[in-house]
C-alpha cells in the first residue's frame, strides 16, 4: 500500500504493508537508528516519535496510522534550536548515562514543553512516565527539565 | 487472502466489512501487541486487517441536547483528557491508563472492543450504563456496553459491525475511584474500583459500585444497588455490603498478583467507600 | 534548587547519545548480515539424543554441537557452560542456531526444530550444592557460652538488569579476522571464549566496543557464550551473523541476579553481648556454576557488614538447579547477604529491647578492626560521619520518633553498608594481570588504551579526565576511545567496581610516568602493568586474610508511607551518603548514586521474578515491573571526601556500592510503618498484606 507522511519536516512516500510498525519502517526502511527498541511492546518509550507533536511509542504504531501525518524523529529534532535547549540541560544536569532512552526522553520533553512551558516536578514526572530509564533513577532527567521551566520564567 | 483496508469514511469501512471478514485496529495498542512476531518483522495476522484511525469523521466528542455525550470510535485518550464536555471521573480515570505516549494512540472505543477483564475504561463506563452503537452498511444498533461484552476477549459484534460511536449518560454523582497497579505509570490493574453515590435530603438516591480485574467482566450489580436506594446511608449494614460484593467477584491468581490480595482490597475498598458515603474523610 | 556540579567536565559521547547519533548494536548496517534464531531446550534437564531439523534451504544452517571446533566449552570463569550441550540443563537453553538471510524464515525453521531427549528428573530448590565456603574467625567454641540465641532466615528474589538495550551481537570477517561487536562488558573475556572454543591464537579475533545501552552485570558474561555460538557459526558459514534479542528472550533465557536464602544467628552472653554470630548464605547458581562461587565469595565477606564481631562462623552454598544460570549484577553478592544482616541486627535489637540504632552502633566497625576473614580495615572509616550526616540531611530523628505513633502508616529506616573495591583478594594480581598503554607520537597527541567498557557510567570521561590532569595538557591532546582488542591491552573486565580504583589508578601512573619520561616531538610508549598494594594476602581457598585492596562505605536513608487499604508503597525521600574516597566529577557520581538506589528501590519492592517449573512468569517489561519516574521520589547525595593512597586522585571505586544498601534501608522503614518484620524481598503488596493481617 502506498503510503505518504511527513518525516522530519520532509515528504515520504512508502509502498509497504500498513501494518508494518511505524519503527521498523523508520529503522529498516529509512536507516534512521536513533529511534531505538528496547521491548517491542510499548512499555520503555524508547521508541518515541512525535506525530503532529504527539509521543507516540513507535513500536506499536502501525505506519498506515501514520497517513498525512508529520513523523518527528531525533534525527529531525536535533537541528532544531529547542533540541539544544534541551541537550544542553540534559548534559549540564548528568540526565544521559548509557544514552538508549535519551532520543525519546527528549522527544517527550520537547512535546511538554510545547504545551506547557513551565512544567513543575509533578508534572513533569506525569508526563514522562511512559519513558524508562534504568541508569539515572530518573532525579537527573527530572532536573534538566525542571531547570528550563525556571529558564522559561 | 489475507487483506489490509485503510478506509477514510464510516461507508466505506461498512461496504468493506459487508464482504470481509476483519481484524479492527484502531491505536494498536493491543493488536500490535497480540500479533506480535519479532522485531523487524510484520505482525502476524490470521484475517484480513481493517484500519480505523484514517476515518476522520469519527473523530469527535458532542454533546446532544438531553446531555449525553458521544465519542466516536476514532477519538484517542488524549482527546477526552482535554475535552471540556467530558465529566471528571473519565478524566481521572484515563490519567492512570497504560502512559502518556499511549494514551496519544489509544481509543476509547478500541479498550471496549477488546473486553479485556483488566479494562481500566470499562469500570466507569459499565458505572454510567453507557451505550454503543455497532453500525453495519445497512443498520445501526445500540446497546449497553455491559451487554456488549460477553467475556474474556469477547464481544457482541457481528462480522459486518464496528463501533461508531460511545454514549456516556449524564450523570451527578460523587465518585470515589481507586486503581491498584504494580507501580503509579504504565501498571495493568491488579483490582479497580469505582464507587458513587448521590444522597439528597440525607437519603440515597443513587448508589452504585463497579470493581475492574476481578471477574471475567466489570462487576456491577443493579440488584445490590437498588437494596439501598431511598435509605439513610447510616442503614447500610457494612459488612453484609461486603459480603454481597465478595460473593460476585471471583478474582485469579496470575503473574500479577494473588486471589487473596484482590480479595481482601475489594473488601478494604468497598469499606473505605462506605466510610466515605458515610460522611468519614475521603 | 538544582545542583551546579562545578568541578564536572562535559561528558565525551554526550552529544551523540542524546541526538541519537550514538551506534548500538543493532544500529549497525551491515545488509548481508545473517540472522541467527537460537533453538531452545524444551525441557529442563536431560540427554539430548537426537535434534532434527526440517529440510534447509540452500543459504540457511542448522549449527549445534556438531559444529564446534575445537572445545565445546563457554568460557566464563570456569568451565562448566557448553556452547551447545549435549545435556541440557534448564529450560531454554540454545542447543543450536538456525542462520540464514530471512529472519521470518530463520524463525519458521526453528520452530520446527524439534530435540527429542533423555529426560532426568529437575531440581528446582536449592538443595544441591555445587560450591561450599566457610571459615571462622576468632573462637567460635565460645558460642557455647550462650544464654540466648536469635536465629532468623532472610530471602532476596531473582532480579532481572533490564539494561534499556537488549543483548545483542554482530559477528563477521575483516582483514583475516573474526571480528565481534557486541552490547558487552567484557571485550577480552568475549574474546577468550572464541578463542578457547575455536582454538585459534588470539590475534585472530577483534572485539570492538560500539555504543553500549546499560549493563550492570547482565552483559559481563552471557556475551560471552552468544560469541562462542555464533564463532562456531561464522567459522562453517563464513558470512557475518546477527543476533539480537527480544525483550521477551532477553528477559527469559539470560542471567539474572542469584536468589537467596540467609540464615543468621547471633549467640547472646547474660550481659547482652554479641560474643558470636553463625551465618550461613545459600545463593541459587542455576544449571551451571559459571560465576557463582565468585559471587557466593563475595556474599560471605560482605556479610558481616558494617559491623565487627569477636566470633564469627561463616559458610554458604551455591546451589545447582536446572534454572537459567545466575550470574553477575552490581553488588555480586553482597546486597543479598548485607540485607540479611541489616534485618537481622534490627530485628536482634527489638529482641533484645534495645534502641537498634544503638545496638547498630555498638558493632560498628572502626579503622583498624580485624575483618571477618582476618583482614584489616587499613583505611580510615568514617561511618559515623556518613551517619550523622545521612540523619540530618534527612531529619531522621524527629522523624523516626513521629512515625512510631501508632496509625501513622509512615517508616523511616537506615542501612549502613561496604563494598569491595576491586576483584578479591589478589585477583587483580594473578588473574586479571591489567596492562595499559599509553602513547604520545611526534605531535605530542597522547593516547591510552584500556578494556574498560562505558555503559553509562561515564568511565569513557573519567579516565581521560585522570590522564588529562595528571599530564597537565588540555584535553584536545588525549584521544581515548572506546575499546577495540586489536589496539588494547587487557586492563580486565568492566565489573567488581575496579574500573577508577584499579585501572584509573594504572591510568594515573602510566600518564605521571609518561610526564616524567616526556620529550617533545619523540614517539614515546609506556605499558604500564598493575602492581597491587603488597600488604594484600589472600587465600581464596581458606577465605583468610585482605579480600580487597579498598572499602567504600555508604549510609541510605529511607521514608515510606504505606496505604492501608491496598498496602502499596510509597517512596517518599531517600537520602545518601557515601565515602568512594574522592569523587572524581561529582555529576557522574551523583548519576550513579541515584541509578543505584533506584535499582535497590526496584530490588526491594517492585520487581518480581519467580520461576515456575523452570520458566520465569514475568516475561515482559509489563510483567516484570521496573520502577516508572512517578515511582521514584527526590533523592539527595552527599558524599564526604576521604581520599584512598592508593586510587586516582584519592578515588576508590563506586559502581555497585550505590546498590548494596537501599533494599534494607526500604524495608527498615517499611517495617516501621506496618510494625511488621519484612523478612523477604521483595516486600510486594501481596506479601505486606499479609503480614499485616497475620502479625509477627
Amino acid at each position: 500500500m502506498e503510503i505518504r507522511f511527513t518525516l522530519n519536516n520532509q515528504e515520504v512516500v512508502l509502498d509497504v504493508n500498513p501494518s508494518m510498525r511505524l519503527l521498523d519502517v523508520i529503522r529498516k526502511e529509512l536507516h534512521l537508528t536513533g529511534t531505538k527498541e528496547g521491548c517491542g511492546e510499548g512499555e520503555c518509550g524508547a521508541c518515541t516519535v512525535l506525530v503532529n507533536d504527539e509521543p507516540y511509542n513507535s513500536c506499536l504504531t502501525p505506519v498506515i496510522n501514520v497517513l498525512d501525518k508529520k513523523v518527528m524523529t531525533i534525527e529531525g529534532f536535533r537541528e532544531t534550536k529547542e533540541y539544544r535547549i534541551i541537550a544542553d540541560a540534559f548534559a549540564s544536569m548528568g540526565a544521559s548515562q548509557c544514552g538508549f532512552c535519551t532520543p525519546g526522553m527528549i522527544l517527550v520533553t520537547h512535546a511538554l514543553l510545547k504545551k506547557n512551558p513551565h512544567p513543575n516536578e509533578e508534572e513533569i514526572r506525569f508526563a514522562l512516565a511512559g519513558n524508562l530509564c534504568r541508569c539515572t533513577g530518573y532525579q537527573a532527567i527530572v532536573n534538566a527539565v525542571l531547570k528550563i521551566s525556571e529558564e522559561n520564567k | 487472502m489475507i487483506k489490509h483496508f485503510a478506509p477514510t469514511s464510516l461507508n466505506e469501512a461498512l461496504d468493506i466489512l459487508e464482504n470481509n471478514d476483519c481484524y479492527i485496529m484502531s491505536g494498536g495498542t493491543d493488536l500490535m501487541v497480540q500479533k506480535h512476531v519479532s522485531s523487524g518483522l510484520l505482525p502476524k495476522f490470521d484475517k484480513s486487517v481493517l484500519y480505523m484511525m484514517n476515518i476522520k469523521e469519527l473523530d469527535y466528542i458532542n454533546q446532544d441536547d438531553k446531555g449525553n455525550i458521544h465519542i466516536g470510535a476514532t477519538t484517542r485518550y488524549v482527546e477526552i483528557e482535554n475535552s471540556s464536555l467530558i465529566p471528571a471521573i473519565y478524566k481521572e480515570v484515563i490519567k492512570e491508563i497504560a502512559s502518556p505516549n499511549i494514551r496519544n494512540m489509544a481509543t476509547l472505543a478500541g479498550n471496549i472492543a477488546n473486553a479485556s477483564p483488566a479494562g481500566d475504561s470499562l469500570v466507569p463506563i459499565i458505572l454510567n450504563d453507557a451505550s454503543l452503537i455497532l453500525a453495519s452498511k445497512n443498520i445501526e444498533r445500540e446497546l449497553l456496553v455491559k451487554d456488549f461484552i460477553l467475556g474474556v476477549r469477547k464481544i457482541d459484534r457481528k462480522a459486518n459491525e464496528l463501533i461508531k460511536e460511545i454514549i456516556i449518560k449524564p450523570q451527578e454523582l460523587n465518585y470515589f475511584y481507586k486503581k491498584v497497579g504494580s507501580r503509579k505509570s504504565e501498571s495493568i490493574s491488579k483490582i479497580s474500583f469505582l464507587g458513587a453515590y448521590r444522597i439528597e435530603n440525607d437519603l440515597i438516591k443513587d448508589l452504585r459500585v463497579a470493581l475492574g480485574s476481578v471477574y471475567i467482566k466489570v462487576v456491577r450489580s443493579l440488584e445490590i444497588e437498588n437494596k439501598y436506594k431511598n435509605i439513610s446511608s447510616k442503614e447500610i449494614d457494612d459488612a453484609q455490603f461486603v459480603k454481597d460484593y465478595l460473593a460476585l467477584i471471583d478474582p485469579i491468581s496470575d503473574q500479577r498478583s494473588t486471589k487473596e490480595y484482590r480479595n481482601q482490597v475489594a473488601e478494604n475498598l468497598l469499606r473505605a467507600f462506605l466510610l466515605e458515603l458515610k460522611g468519614g474523610s475521603k | 534548587m538544582l545542583p551546579e556540579y562545578k568541578t564536572s567536565v562535559k561528558k565525551v559521547d554526550n552529544e551523540d547519545k542524546m541526538a541519537g547519533k550514538a551506534i548500538y548494536t543493532d544500529d549497525i548496517q551491515m545488509d548481508n548480515a545473517l540472522f541467527a534464531i537460537p533453538v531452545r531446550s524444551t525441557i529442563s534437564y536431560g540427554k539430548i539424543l537426537k535434534i532434527v531439523t526440517p529440510a534447509l534451504p540452500q543459504g540457511y544452517f542448522f549449527i549445534s554441537a556438531k559444529d564446534i571446533v575445537k572445545e565445546n566449552v563457554c568460557n566464563i570463569i570456569l568451565s562448566d557452560w557448553p556452547v551447545f550441550p549435549a545435556e541440557v540443563h534448564y529450560k531454554g537453553e540454545t542447543i543450536g542456531l538456525i542462520v540464514g538471510p530471512d529472519k521470518k524464515i530463520c524463525l519458521d525453521l526453528a520452530s520446527m526444530t524439534h530435540a527429542t531427549y533423555n529426560e532426568f528428573e529437575p531440581v528446582y530448590e536449592m538443595k544441591n550444592s555445587y560450591v561450599h565456603k566457610e571459615f571462622t574467625k576468632g573462637d567460635t567454641s565460645k558460642f557455647l557460652d550462650a544464654v540466648k540465641v536469635f536465629s532468623e532466615e532472610f530471602e532476596t528474589g531473582y532480579q532481572e538488569q533490564v539494561y534499556l538495550e537488549p543483548q545483542g551481537m554482530l559477528i563477521y570477517l575483516e582483514n583475516n579476522q573474526i571480528v565481534v561487536k557486541a552490547s558487552m562488558q567484557c571485550p577480552f573475556y568475549i574474546h577468550k571464549a572464541i578463542c578457547r572454543t575455536l582454538g585459534c591464537e588470539e590475534s585472530k579475533v577483534r572485539v570492538i566496543q560500539p555504543a553500549v545501552g546499560g549493563a550492570f552485570g547482565g552483559k559481563e558474561h552471557y556475551p560471552s557464550l552468544m560469541a562462542a555460538q555464533l564463532a562456531t557459526a561464522i567459522t562453517k558459514i563464513k558470512k557475518p551473523i546477527k543476533m539480537i534479542f527480544d525483550r521477551k528472550e532477553d528477559i527469559s533465557f539470560t542471567t539474572k541476579r542469584h536468589p537467596s536464602k540467609t540464615e543468621i544467628s547471633a549467640y547472646i552472653d547474660k550481659n547482652d553481648n554479641i560474643i558470636g554470630v553463625k551465618i550461613h548464605v545459600g545463593i541459587d547458581g542455576g544449571a551451571y556454576v559459571g560465576c557463582s562461587a565468585v559471587v557466593l565469595s563475595r556474599a560471605l565477606i560482605a556479610t558481616t557488614n558494617t559491623y565487627t564481631f569477636d566470633n564469627v562462623a561463616i559458610s554458604g552454598d551455591a546451589y545447582c538447579t536446572n534454572k537459567v544460570p545466575s550470574a553477575a549484577f552490581r553488588g555480586f553478592g553482597s546486597p543479598q547477604s548485607i540485607f540479611a544482616m541489616e534485618q537481622f541486627i534490627n530485628h536482634l535489637a527489638d529482641f533484645l529491647h534495645v534502641n537498634r540504632d544503638e545496638l547498630r552502633n555498638k558493632y560498628l566497625v572502626k579503622t583498624g578492626d580485624i575483618t571477618s576473614t582476618n583482614g584489616i580495615f587499613r583505611d580510615e572509616i568514617i561511618l559515623p560521619v556518613l551517619i550523622k550526616k545521612a540523619k540530618e540531611m534527612s531529619n531522621y530523628e524527629v522523624k523516626k520518633k513521629e512515625y512510631a505513633k501508632p496509625g501513622s502508616f509512615r517508616g523511616i529506616g537506615i542501612s549502613t553498608f561496604l563494598h569491595g573495591c576491586g576483584f578479591t583478594g589478589s585477583g587483580e594480581s594473578t588473574i586479571i594481570n591489567a596492562q595499559l598503554k599509553i602513547t604520545k607520537d611526534k605531535n605530542n597527541i597522547v593516547r591510552f588504551y584500556t578494556s574498560q567498557v562505558d555503559f553509562g557510567q561515564g568511565n569513557l570521561t573519567t579516565l581521560k579526565r585522570i590522564v588529562v590532569d595528571t599530564l597537565g595538557i588540555p584535553e584536545e591532546q588525549v584521544i581515548y576511545e572506546a575499546p577495540d582488542t586489536n589496539k588494547t591491552l587487557s586492563t580486565g573486565p568492566t565489573a567488581a567496581s575496579r574500573t577508577i580504583i584499579i585501572v584509573g589508578g594504572l591510568a594515573a601512573k602510566a600518564a605521571k610516568h609518561l610526564k616524567e619520561i616526556w620529550k617533545d616531538g619523540e614517539e614515546q610508549e609506556i605499558i604500564e602493568p598493575y602492581v597491587g598494594p603488597s600488604y594484600i594476602k589472600w587465600d581464596e581457598d581458606t577465605m583468610q586474610g585482605d579480600a580487597y585492596p579498598g572499602y567504600a562505605w555508604g549510609v541510605n536513608v529511607i521514608e515510606v508511607s504505606v496505604d492501608p487499604i491496598t498496602y502499596e508503597v510509597k517512596v517518599e525521600g531517600a537520602w545518601s551518603t557515601y565515602d568512594v574516597g574522592h569523587a572524581i566529577d561529582e555529576r557522574i557520581m551523583i548519576g550513579q548514586a541515584d541509578g543505584g538506589l533506584a535499582q535497590a528501590i526496584g530490588w526491594a519492592y517492585f520487581e518480581k521474578e519467580v520461576m515456575e517449573n523452570g520458566v520465569f512468569r514475568q516475561k515482559t517489561l509489563s510483567d516484570y515491573v521496573i520502577p516508572t519516574m512517578m515511582d521514584l521520589p527526590k533523592m539527595e547525595t552527599a558524599f564526604i571526601d576521604n581520599p584512598f593512597p592508593y586510587g586516582a586522585f584519592g578515588a576508590k571505586g563506586a559502581g555497585e556500592l550505590t546498590f548494596v544498601g537501599g533494599a534494607p534501608a526500604f524495608c527498615s522503614a517499611l517495617e516501621q510503618a506496618i510494625n511488621r518484620k519484612v523478612n523477604k524481598i521483595p516486600a510486594l503488596p501481596e506479601y505486606i498484606m499479609e503480614l499485616m493481617k497475620n502479625g509477627n
